[in-house]
């Protein structure tokens, strides 16, 4: 795993893509169908962990998944990060990463944590990868919790990514 | 337009003679630095009079800008007052509630009030090595940490809780100070979140603007957005159409509804009801997705414009999905009710009082479960409110289970409104010709303007001045969350035990990125 | 608590089948735009970049830049250029590389400048 950097660039290049695709795949074997979820609000509106929190509700219930969500950093395998990544906050988001054992998985969660909605400023990184080694992307303002599902599969590499895939043109078949 | 509760013969405080025609809901007056102290005690006497917030703006001299709620006149009063030196009266001396703000004036601006009383960090962090924009001048010495009031010796310990808490919470540090069960001080930090709203606002168009003020409290996108519209198109003389307003009422109702159905959620959860928890998130979850369906979007983001609204709402999925919605609350409400060891919980649980409710300028539900009937919806009605006339519920114990009675009887009252507003027609089309293009419109610089709306939290208020090019130069936002938290202390103090924290932050339902915006 | 027994069961079965099945909620989600290459002149272009309050359109020469990452899907641009913007539809949009959700849209139309 790379190591974080303060702000001079994203700490996930692509020469790392394969590294992480590897860990997928690691953390697939290794958590089975059992995995342990952390979240980490860096500066988000709320929104994105009231989407969250439905994850657990019985419209969605992803304990039926083997997700699980835990408060105790030493439990958790996967890092949920929301909101811009805020100056002010980044030593703890460290922190918190480093209280988790490996491996370890970080889910950039929401357009801000995903360098949308705030610039990179004096009060902000502008998104999460600028502090933490992120893994897998879920956008959204906020991501609904259909959106989340789909995220938190993809990063136990169970669903396949399939945005990276497709063109955005209208009518286009992928 | 009807006045709800009509006050006709009362006196009004003589500061406003001359202040605005009568009748205009927002009055504006200049008041000189050494008639402040008097004019502040006359209107902290006036019934139903509070100082609703204090800022400043980054002028040669800086003005200061209290806005006083005459609640039972139907009125805000903004009392401008140009800061010569750097200290001006200490207006917390006879309104308490504007300490908060008094700090956050310091540290924005380098003014104090007069004294010599340490004044807090709010938004500033502690680390060296960051240094925030601000909106004005530096403080010339930096703001105090907050210390707890108490001396901790004796049994009594402190130990910090946080930022980072339970699963899909904000972030939020604690100080607790404890004799081990018993909670004898809670104070908040909260500056790790704070993201300059106010300070991004400034030089953008209104219409731009819009887009981080709904993203600065995703609960309460509607409740500040409208509140920030308002005060946009106040300093525009823009008036949104008929349809449009209703429309916002809509939409804030629905606002209202799934945040006070993620409230109770959030107590069965505190609680350890996981089965009440999932009968709430079930109501949760359609309302939700009833405002996808009726405004596009699950936290009825995108949908205001200023000029009036983005999203017509979708009348004949409102008409079909709100009482399935509802019926799902209710059955839930009708349990959790019947419930006697969850009520136990919340009973005599988060004490506030009356009177703290007032001294600390508490807003929305958290003031009306402590006796206080203020809700601008009644008190300072616009758009289609003036004609609803919505009714005030309030409680008189001021503890959870007063806050989770109030919730109830207002999410009644909200689909009791929704139905009048699809019965009424008043949501047809024509929303209005809102200000779509985002092209700034020049007018005679200063122009300014104040709004507010009811947001689930309570009164929300925004002030916006534009420039000659009709750029912002200087936005307020005050969501009720800047309020609450000021009670949230207060009532974890003293008569309650620790592990009733929890219970009490889920029955003021606020949010920290509401404070700390 | 028996109460909250019989109502339990009373519910019946709300949970999603999702990802087995497709899930019909889906359908009211806000989504990210999709381009008509066609459409787009540089002129609607760099209108697009312009009114997009998120950062998540860019344009490079003949080529608008789009970051569905930083997208909040708030419809903006559809409103703009209607002719050139129409909803994309999907939801699923997680990417195991973040320039995975980086689209390069060409513009179809004659550029302008
Ligand atoms: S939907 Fe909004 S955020 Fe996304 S590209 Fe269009 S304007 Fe930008």
């Amino acid at each position: 795993m790379s190591t974080t950097t303060a702000g001079g660039g994203p700490v996930t290049t692509e020469a790392e893509a394969a590294a992480a695709e590897q860990l997928r795949s690691a953390v697939a074997r290794q958590f089975g169908r059992s995995l342990h979820i952390r979240t980490l609000d860096t500066g988000s509106c709320a929104a994105c962990e009231q989407e969250i929190r439905m994850l657990a509700a019985p419209h969605y219930d992803l304990h039926r998944l083997g997700l699980f969500f835990t408060p105790a950093p030493r439990h958790a395998d996967l890092l949920l990060v929301t909101g811009p990544m805020l100056r002010a906050f980044a030593a703890a988001a460290r922190k918190t990463y480093e209280a988790m054992p490996g491996p370890k998985l970080v889910v950039a969660t929401g357009a801000c944590a995903l360098g949308g909605v705030y610039q990179p400023d004096a009060f902000s990184y502008g998104s999460a990868d600028q502090v933490l080694p992120v893994d897998v992307w879920i956008p959204g303002c906020p991501p609904s919790p259909l959106a989340l599902l789909h995220g938190l599969l993809v990063a136990v590499g169970r669903l396949a990514d399939k945005v990276s895939g497709l063109s955005f043109v209208a009518g286009a078949s992928s | 337009m009807t006045a709800v509760r009509p006050h006709t013969s009362r006196r009004l405080p003589s500061v406003m003679a001359g202040a605005g025609r009568a009748g205009d809901p927002v009055a504006v007056t200049q008041l000189a630095e050494t008639d402040l102290e008097a004019v502040t005690a006359e209107l902290a006497r006036h019934p139903g009079g509070r100082l609703a917030d204090l800022f400043a703006a980054d002028t040669d001299p800086v003005i200061l800008r209290a806005v006083w709620a005459l609640d039972l006149d139907q009125r805000y009063l903004i009392i401008e007052t140009p800061v010569s030196g750097s200290r001006y009266p200490a207006l917390s001396e006879i309104a308490p509630a504007a300490f908060a703000e008094e700090c956050e004036i310091y540290e924005q601006f380098g003014i104090r009030p007069a004294g010599d009383k340490p004044l807090n960090r709010v938004a500033t962090p502690p680390q060296a090595d960051i240094e925030l924009p601000r909106l004005g001048r530096a403080p010339a010495e930096p703001p105090a940490d907050v210390h707890a009031p108490h001396v901790v010796g004796g049994h009594a310990f402190e130990f910090p809780f946080g930022p980072v808490r339970q699963v899909a919470v904000e972030s939020l540090y604690y100080g607790l100070v404890t004799s081990g069960e018993e909670l004898v001080d809670l104070y908040l930090f909260t500056w790790h979140k704070h993201r300059g709203v106010e300070w991004r606002a400034q030089g953008q168009t209104p219409q731009q603007a819009l887009f981080h003020i709904e993203r600065a409290e995703g609960l309460s996108a509607i409740g500040n957005g409208w509140a920030f519209a308002a005060a946009a198109e106040a300093a525009l003389h823009i008036e949104p159409g008929a349809a449009a307003m209703s429309g916002r009422a809509a939409a804030l109702e629905l606002e209202r509804l799934y945040n006070h159905a993620a409230a109770i959620a959030a107590l069965c959860q505190a609680c350890g009801l996981a089965v009440g928890r999932a009968a709430a998130e079930i109501a949760l979850e359609r309302f939700l997705r009833l405002n996808a369906v009726v405004f596009g979007h699950r936290y009825l983001f995108n949908v205001l414009a200023i000029g009036g609204i983005r999203t017509a709402p979708d009348l004949a999925a409102l008409r079909a999905g709100l009482p399935a919605a509802y019926g799902e609350l209710r059955r839930a409400a009708d349990a959790l009710l019947a419930t006697n060891s969850f009520l136990d919980r919340l009973e005599a649980t988060g004490i506030v009082t009356t009177e703290e409710a007032g001294r600390l300028g508490l807003v929305g539900l958290v003031a009306r479960a402590a006796g206080v009937a203020a809700d601008t919806r009644a008190d300072h009605p616009s758009g289609p409110y003036s004609g609803l006339r919505p009714a005030v519920a309030t409680q008189a114990a001021g503890d959870a289970l007063a806050r989770l009675r109030v919730m109830l009887a207002e999410a009644a009252e909200s689909v009791r409104l929704l139905e009048t507003l699809i019965g009424t027609g008043a949501l047809g089309h024509g929303a209005g010709q809102p200000e779509e293009s985002g092209t700034p419109r020049p007018g005679p610089a200063g122009r300014s303007g104040l709004g507010w709306a009811e947001s689930p939290r309570g009164e929300s208020l925004a002030w916006v001045q534009l420039d000659q090019s009709g750029r912002i130069s200087r936005a307020r936002l005050r969501p009720a969350a800047v309020r609450n938290w000021r009670g949230f202390d207060d009532a974890c103090r003293s008569q309650n035990v620790f592990t009733d924290v929890p219970i009490i932050e889920a029955s003021f339902w606020l949010t920290v990125a509401g404070t700390a915006r | 608590m028996p109460l909250w027994f019989v109502r339990g069961l009373r519910r019946g079965v709300v949970t999603t089948r999702y990802p087995d099945r497709s899930e019909m909620s889906a359908r009211d989600l806000p989504t990210p735009p999709a381009f008509r290459p066609g459409a787009l002149t540089g002129e609607i272009a760099d209108g697009l970049v312009a009114i997009c309050p998120s950062r998540a359109l860019t344009r490079e020469g003949g080529t608008l830049i789009f970051d569905v990452g930083a997208c909040t899907a708030c419809g903006r641009c559809g409103e703009y250029a209607p002719g050139a913007v129409t909803a994309s539809g999907e939801f699923e949009l997680a990417a195991a590389r973040r320039s995975g959700l980086v689209k390069r849209i060409g513009l179809g139309a004659e550029v302008t400048r």
